[in-house]
């Protein structure tokens, strides 16, 4: 039998969580498909560099696997936005409960099997970065009415926009290579990235100084696949893949918990200032984001569905969680 | 088997076939003879996303700038200006080409458009004066390499395109070179015309009332490099951004100012803009889709490892690197040159702990001196068509220039601090 | 050979006319851009109200400038390239190798044009765009990406059928009836490149 070459790509570099997931699913792939599956990693934007033109490729097959976020697939899946909503999971536990033991996973993968005509497969929903935060220049952030009048970037995709204003901000679209300069230089004021994203720009040489855990959405790292290549192997080896992408999955659960210990002491040691809102101020933060999920529900195809799917699985994970926890406790 | 696009696409190219097309031909043929027409599609799908960008759109636009600003007679005040303060030096009509080069390097991102510009200009100027043609295209060409090394630059842009890096950073680090490349050609010029009896005499110096008018006439078209990097540095908009502010304020000096542009002009103006752009970022696309062949062939890890084989030393290896740079300058525009050996060779530099800025001037000069080389010098090609002159003769009347050029390369590559020392002041490093 | 003359003028009348309007278009794309991203500087430096739109217009632009333009560069003899050795060789080789390549570049032109068709047809021609909107008896609709995938296809059969043209006037320039085509002006300078 020939070996069947899997093309890997994620626009993200060696120090990034998606290529600890990809080292770990290869070398998982690899060893237990007994070399029948070799896995083929490009890692940066070598094979495709925007999200739009990743899918195509993932589509027509001439990429097999690629890793986006949930802004990435908007274009061609708005519903995966839930992720971009704010505050709705509260923690790694929770998220991560979510993502491995409620049908959400599955019922995304229908959805886009189906918006995609049977081509991109949805394999799992991982982590890229941790959760993400506000940071600014200027100030500290301790509750929602300090962010008025901040200009924020933020990615140009409707949710992460519409939160932004929500919260009194003005949403400013900037390129990411741009971004460094335009906070250097007062251009935007601030943006909402995972710590190990910021640190890896070096956004506090920037001026980017103030940080507020207000941990407002999951990044989520949704893997997809090309969906004929998946079908297309028997059962032993689709088993290996899937195995594959649930070691990924816990990969890329542990890799930014583990990075962003190192990359918060370094924000701090460079004079970073560090702020966890309290319960209430989360609160506050929680409530001034309420017109989002209006917003969600009224205007993506689908989304009041989404959204309350989304409610579900996580009040399916709560009650797991807590029945864990407190058996764990006894 | 893939791997053979490689030489393919330099025999293409030596053959006759545009750049653009060579680019797309090699890999594809190879994709092709290899079964592999699946992949043809990640060719299309990079050129097109690879021309989908919005810092690339800086290109047009510095690109129209310039062309507003030579129709509105701002090249020939900034050529009166240069005139004033060295048109008596030895070699003065010479002097003034290189000095009129620094400065119109400040509003336009392009050598081409410096060459046409400029050599349409004074060229004739010159052969009036008495030099040959052939010296007088070849200063011309040599001098306008500085246009894309002092900021703006389309080549910078191209750069930070590909390797994410900071416009603005590179913008800064560009300007000592670019003075340096210029007081280097200066020197020489003065070298060549002491040794030699076939120069015009000395020109008298020009008043202090002749030089203040000079630069009052200069004054608008001078501050545009104060506009573009002070609104960057200032915090008013992003380097994109800032590309159409000085479009803006091009039209504005042109239409109002100097009044020598009119409304009527415009559709001309922008047209000329939009022609050259559409051919740069074809050739972008083009480039990217390239690249992306060079990926899957594995041909970037080869070639990092060969790099690494040769030496440990970064000193060594930046010499070793300079020469390949230089070569394939010969060759190649320093655009897709750029987009094809950057992401290969910028990670080993970074790796051995040259700044990711240095490194970048070091490749963009180096690659920007090779448009003035034969065989594929673009510039030289314009100084041709704009001089009459045949490119085999420029290209050996250049030697001279070129050697101060590629000392400077040397200069900048062991001295950090030339390419370095202004972004940091800035705090951009 | 008389057919082929009447073939490439009547093409290149054809050609002509298309790229004219092309030009039209690719001057208003450009002056567009200029104005997108003033518009964008202006709401936000100055208005303090940042606009989501402007930057992904005005690539939306650029692209269709490109798309729109660089068919009259080509036709031009703005591509450039390496000329020493078809000018080297004997006249007549010189002319083969010039057709040769000419219809090396009608190859590449044809099968992009082939795979821009089925991209802007297909699964992410439907995606939206992320920020543009236009107006539907609804109301407003997000723009799908194949009205801006369309530009470079568009682009592609241009270029194919100024390949097209050229291809027919190097056949006839080689049977010696150079003479009896239509000029088409040069313009070497303007398209050289942002070097
Ligand atoms: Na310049
Ligand atoms: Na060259």
């Amino acid at each position: 039998q020939d070996t069947i070459t899997l093309r890997a790509t994620a626009n993200s570099n060696e120090n990034d969580e998606d290529y600890d997931g990809l080292v770990v699913f290869k070398n998982y792939v690899e060893n237990a498909s007994n070399g029948a599956i070799e896995v083929e990693m490009f890692i940066g934007t070598q094979l495709c560099s925007a999200p739009d033109e990743c899918i195509q490729g993932v589509a027509d097959g001439t990429i097999d696997i690629y890793i986006s976020t949930s802004s990435g697939l908007a274009n061609a899946f708005p519903y995966v936005q839930i992720f971009d909503l704010p505050y709705l999971m509260s923690d790694d536990r929770i998220a991560e409960e979510v993502l491995t033991s409620t049908g959400l996973t599955d019922d995304l993968r229908r959805r886009i099997l189906s918006d995609s005509g049977d081509t991109v497969r949805l394999m799992t929903i991982g982590n890229t970065g941790g959760w993400r935060n506000f940071a600014n220049t200027e100030r500290r952030l301790a509750e929602p009415g300090d962010l008025a009048g901040l200009k924020i970037r933020t990615v140009v995709a409707d949710l992460p926009q519409e939160l932004v204003r929500a919260l009194g901000a003005s949403p400013t679209p900037i390129a990411w290579p741009e971004l460094f300069t335009s906070l250097q230089t007062g251009v935007v004021e601030g943006s909402k990235n995972g710590i190990t994203d910021i640190m890896g720009m070096k956004f506090p040489d920037a001026g980017l100084q103030y940080m507020t855990l207000d941990g407002h959405a999951y990044m989520g790292a949704l893997w997809i696949m090309n969906n004929e290549r998946f079908m297309g192997m028997d059962d032993d080896l689709k088993r290996v893949v899937v195995d594959g992408f649930s070691a990924l999955q816990q990969a890329t659960f542990a890799s930014p918990k583990r990075k962003s210990i190192e990359a918060y002491e370094e924000f701090v040691s460079g004079g970073g200032d560090l702020y966890v809102p309290t319960p209430e101020q989360k609160q506050a933060f929680q409530d001034a984001a309420a017109p989002v999920y209006d917003w969600f529900a009224a205007n993506v195809d689908g989304g009041e569905e989404m959204l309350q799917n989304f409610r579900d699985a996580i009040a399916q994970a709560e009650e797991s969680v807590n029945a864990r926890r407190s058996a764990e406790m006894e | 088997m893939l791997v053979w696009f490689l030489p393919l696409f330099l025999v293409l190219l030596m053959v006759g076939l545009p750049v653009f097309f060579a680019l797309l031909a090699s890999p594809g043929l190879m994709l092709w003879l290899g079964g592999q027409e699946r992949d043809l599609v990640l060719l299309y799908r990079n050129m097109y996303n690879g021309m989908d960008s919005f810092p690339l759109m800086a290109i047009p636009f510095f690109m129209l700038a310039g062309e507003m600003m030579n129709r509105g007679g701002i090249t020939l005040r900034l050529v009166e200006f240069a005139q004033a303060c060295v048109g008596h030096f030895r070699a003065g009509l010479a002097q003034v080409n290189i000095l009129s080069s620094m400065l119109f390097a400040g509003l336009s991102g392009s050598a081409v458009a410096d060459t046409s510009a400029l050599g349409s200009m004074l060229i004739p100027a010159m052969e009036r004066e008495g030099y040959t043609r052939k010296f007088a295209a070849a200063v011309t060409a040599a001098s306008s390499v500085i246009g894309p090394i002092i900021p703006p630059s389309g080549i910078m842009i191209i750069y930070a395109y590909v390797m994410e890096e900071s416009v603005a950073a590179l913008f800064l680090a560009g300007i000592v070179p670019g003075v340096l490349v210029g007081l280097g050609l200066m020197v020489v010029t003065n070298l060549i015309a002491r040794r030699s009896e076939e120069f015009p005499p000395l020109k008298p110096r020009i008043g202090w009332a002749g030089k203040g008018r000079a630069s009052l006439k200069a004054f608008f078209p001078l501050m545009t490099p104060v506009i573009i990097l002070g609104g960057i540095l200032g915090g008013a908009f992003t380097p994109t951004e800032a590309s159409a502010i000085a479009v803006a304020y091009a039209a504005i000096v042109s239409l109002f100012i100097l009044r020598e542009m009119t409304v009527k002009d415009l559709p001309d103006v922008l047209l000329r803009a939009a022609i050259a752009s559409s051919v740069v970022l074809l050739l972008v696309g083009a480039a990217m889709s390239f690249k992306t062949v060079v990926a899957l062939s594995h041909a970037p890890e080869a070639l990092a490892a060969f790099i690494l084989s040769l030496s440990e030393n970064p000193l060594i290896l930046l010499l070793l690197i300079n020469l390949l740079l230089f070569i394939i300058g010969m060759f190649l525009d320093a655009g897709p040159a750029i987009i094809i050996l950057g992401p290969i060779l910028g990670p080993i530099f970074t790796d051995l702990g040259v700044d990711p800025v240095h490194f970048a001037i070091i490749m963009s000069v180096n690659l920007t001196v090779g448009l003035a080389t034969p065989p594929m010098g673009l510039v030289l090609f314009v100084a041709s068509s704009v001089s009459g002159e045949r490119v085999e003769t420029i290209a050996k009347a250049i030697l001279p220039f070129l050697a101060v050029e590629v000392f400077v390369i040397g200069l900048i590559t062991y001295v950090p601090a030339i390419s370095l020392a202004v972004p940091t002041f800035f705090g951009f490093l | 050979m008389g057919g082929v003359v009447a073939i490439a003028r009547a093409l290149g009348a054809v050609n002509a006319a298309l790229l004219a309007v092309g030009r039209w278009l690719g001057i208003a794309a450009i002056g567009a851009m200029v104005i997108a991203i003033l518009v964008q500087v202006f709401w936000r430096y100055v208005l303090n109200d940042p606009l989501p739109w402007p930057e992904e217009a005005a690539r939306f632009l650029m692209l269709w400038m490109t798309g729109l333009v660089a068919p009259t560069a080509f036709r031009r003899g703005g591509f450039v390239a390496i000329d020493m050795v078809q000018l080297a060789l004997p006249r007549l080789i010189g002319g083969l190798l010039t057709l040769v390549l000419l219809g090396l570049s009608l190859l590449v032109l044809v099968t992009a044009a082939r795979i821009g068709w089925a991209e802007v047809t297909g699964f992410s021609g439907r995606f939206a765009t992320s920020s543009l909107y236009y107006p539907t008896a609804e109301g407003w609709e997000k723009m799908p990406r194949s009205w801006m995938m369309g530009s470079i296809l568009v682009g592609m059969v241009l270029l194919s059928a100024v390949a097209a043209e050229l291809i027919l006037r190097q056949i006839a320039i080689l049977g010696g009836r150079g003479d009896d085509l239509p000029e088409i002006p040069m313009a070497v300078d303007i398209a050289a490149g942002a070097e």
